[in-house]
């Protein structure tokens, strides 16, 4: 039982992750290496705003939430736009890549190389075993983002222009939509999404600056398997990968926990390369 | 042999003569120790380079070859007390067959499918010489034991790694100047248009690959040798990126670019220490810089340079028109 429930909190980590992936790439193409280390920043300004200065935890987050936007925001200004007009795909990649290792390496130079303990968020003790809050706190999280970017999606004018875009850029452009605002916000909405999961999963990953990459590369294999622009996909993708490496650490040891999930994503992508609840891809020419 | 083509064989002489020479110019023992690092990072920079540089597919996670390699030579000689030199072939077949392993499913992703494949790969190798401890010495680590005379010295081992540099240069740069440089660069800039020619996209994409691995199993043999003890902690995931922002720095399609990006990179921040504070933060920098202004890496900086400074001879002379023909021509065009 606890591996099941401590699965499906890791797993809403990377769900959440594989969310802000999904807004990103809706509006720009884009799959963004600096992802996981937008849920990392939150995780970690989180712990500095309520350990380091003593605040409470709701500036924590609130700090959580300012620095994921605009994290998010920068992203879009210095790796995004100069970039993504270009026709050439791989610059996209090399220049979030360059972000993603600064903002790496800054944190470690600033915040330390060791993981810190992230602080009770609500006070409880710590035998409460399954109902702890650490298990409970990042699953609640992520199905309140996805509800949100739901209705988001579906209720509000902006979320509108994003599905707009997200079908055909160029059109959305021609029918008057200012494109280039819209995905500097998708890329806030995004670094939000990040911040919060980063912020509620906190007591499960603590505040690492390395915790990044791990979840880029997680998050990605959840989107992967769930299917790249699925929102649908990324919970279902998400839980799917935080259960598997839940049983199988708890079967053979946690010691081969990336070669599990790097064996999910190999069988997915060769038995069903779109994904479970991916578009297909049209062919490149 | 024209006046050009002596010029470069003659400025080939030269720099192998400066390679060669290297150890009696040094200042010290600790420059000869670079120079040597920098030999071995550019065996496998150069393999790297034929598939980042030239066929456009952005391996991030060559450290785990070169792990692989490391660990090889040192189980290979060290417990099993092969012949070094054995031993490093060995170790080239064996990152050769692992590259083999890595990009027959990897290679058919697309591009950042195969950027996460290739770092995932890193990790993967990165755990397992952790968790197989009976195998690879789990984090304790291992010792590697050094070459045999000649080369057990520090200038030997210089001599031995710059060596298999230059060898290895020489051998891509055969591979960048024939049909297959060209059909690479072709997969890079247009895998579609590619295929349409007949470039066997898939084939020659995972042969490059195929020789990256043995390249960087030979620089894993080396690296080990010159390290004389290995962790899981040497080979973090941030050298494979410091390795793909040399070429990505120096410029993709041409050798020399990384070449220069890989001396300056591996000696800027042992010579400047400000910057050896900063780490990995300063190859995240230099390569953001170099992606925002020149896309096409620092080489191309002194193209731009150098055509400036030698501009090219403008033709002088007058051009006479002929008037005749033309005349004729007018005349063809209103009778029509």
């Amino acid at each position: 039982m606890i591996v099941l429930v401590s699965g499906l909190a890791a797993g809403a980590l990377f769900a959440a992750t594989a969310l802000a992936y999904n807004v990103m790439f809706s509006t720009s193409k884009v799959l963004s290496v600096t992802t996981g280390h937008i849920a990392m920043l939150g995780g970690v300004f989180g712990a500095y705003v309520i350990t380091g200065l003593g605040l409470s935890p709701w500036l924590g987050l609130l700090a959580a939430i300012l620095v994921g936007g605009l994290f998010g925001y920068l992203t879009d200004v210095i790796a995004i736009r100069r970039v993504v007009s270009r026709s050439d795909e791989h610059l996209w990649l090399l220049s979030t890549l360059a972000l993603a290792t600064i903002v790496q390496q800054g944190v470690g130079l600033w915040w330390g190389t060791e993981p810190r303990p992230f602080p009770r968020l609500i006070p409880q003790d710590f035998s409460a075993g399954l109902a702890d809050q650490k298990y409970w706190l990042p699953i609640i999280a992520t199905g309140l983002l996805a509800i949100g970017l739901e209705l988001f999606y579906r209720r509000t004018l902006y979320g509108k222009l994003f599905v707009a875009m997200s079908e055909d850029t160029f059109a959305a452009r021609a029918r008057g939509i200012e494109t280039d605002r819209i995905r500097a916000l998708s890329y806030v909405i995004a670094g939000v999404i990040g911040a919060v999961a980063g912020f509620a999963a906190g007591q499960l990953t603590f505040a690492f600056f390395a915790l990044g990459l791990t979840l880029t590369l997680n998050g990605f294999i959840a989107l992967a398997v769930g299917g790249l622009g699925s929102n649908v996909g990324a919970l279902v993708g998400g839980a799917a990968l935080g259960l598997l490496n839940a049983f199988s650490a708890n079967a053979i040891g946690g010691e081969y926990q990336n070669t599990v999930s790097v064996g999910l994503l190999m069988a997915v992508l060769l038995l069903k390369p779109e994904g479970l609840f991916g578009a297909r891809n049209v062919r490149p020419v | 042999m024209t006046s050009s083509s002596l010029r470069s064989l003659a400025g080939t002489l030269v720099a192998i003569a400066a390679v060669a020479t290297l150890p009696w110019w040094v200042a010290d023992q600790y420059q000869l120790h670079l120079a040597a690092l920098i030999a071995v990072y550019w065996v496998l920079i150069c393999g790297l380079n034929l598939v980042v540089g030239f066929s456009g597919q952005l391996s991030i996670g060559h450290v785990g070859l070169l792990a692989i390699g490391a660990y090889g030579f040192a189980i290979l000689a060290g417990r099993y007390e092969w012949s070094p030199y054995l031993s490093l072939l060995a170790c080239g077949a064996i990152g050769g067959l692992c590259g083999f392993l890595l990009g027959l499913p990897s290679l058919r992703l697309p591009g950042f499918y195969f950027a996460m494949a290739t770092m995932a790969f890193a990790l993967i190798v990165a755990e397992l010489t952790l968790a197989l401890g009976d195998f690879t010495g789990g984090g304790v680590g291992l010792a590697v034991p050094p070459f045999p005379e000649p080369f057990a010295s520090p200038e030997g081992f210089y001599l031995l790694a710059a060596g298999a540099a230059i060898l290895i240069t020489w051998l891509t740069r055969n591979v960048a100047q024939s049909q297959w440089g060209r059909g690479l660069i072709a997969i890079r800039d247009n895998p579609v248009a590619a295929e349409s020619v007949g470039v066997p996209v898939f084939r020659m994409k995972l042969l490059v690959f195929v020789v990256s691995g043995m390249s960087a199993g030979l620089a894993g043999a080396l690296f080990g040798s010159l390290q004389s003890y290995i962790t899981p902690d040497t080979f973090v995931f941030e050298l494979g990126l410091f390795f793909f922002v040399c070429i990505i720095i120096g410029g993709r399609g041409s050798i020399y670019g990384p070449l220069f990006g890989t001396i300056v990179l591996t000696a800027l921040p042992e010579m400047v220490a400000p910057l050896a504070k900063l780490g990995n933060l300063f190859y995240g920098l230099a390569l953001l810089a170099v992606v925002l202004l020149v896309p096409e890496g620092i080489g191309r900086v002194f193209e731009v340079l150098s055509a400036r400074l030698r501009p090219r001879k403008l033709e002088h002379g007058a051009v006479e028109p002929d008037a005749r023909r033309l005349a004729e021509l007018l005349r063809e065009e209103r009778s029509r």
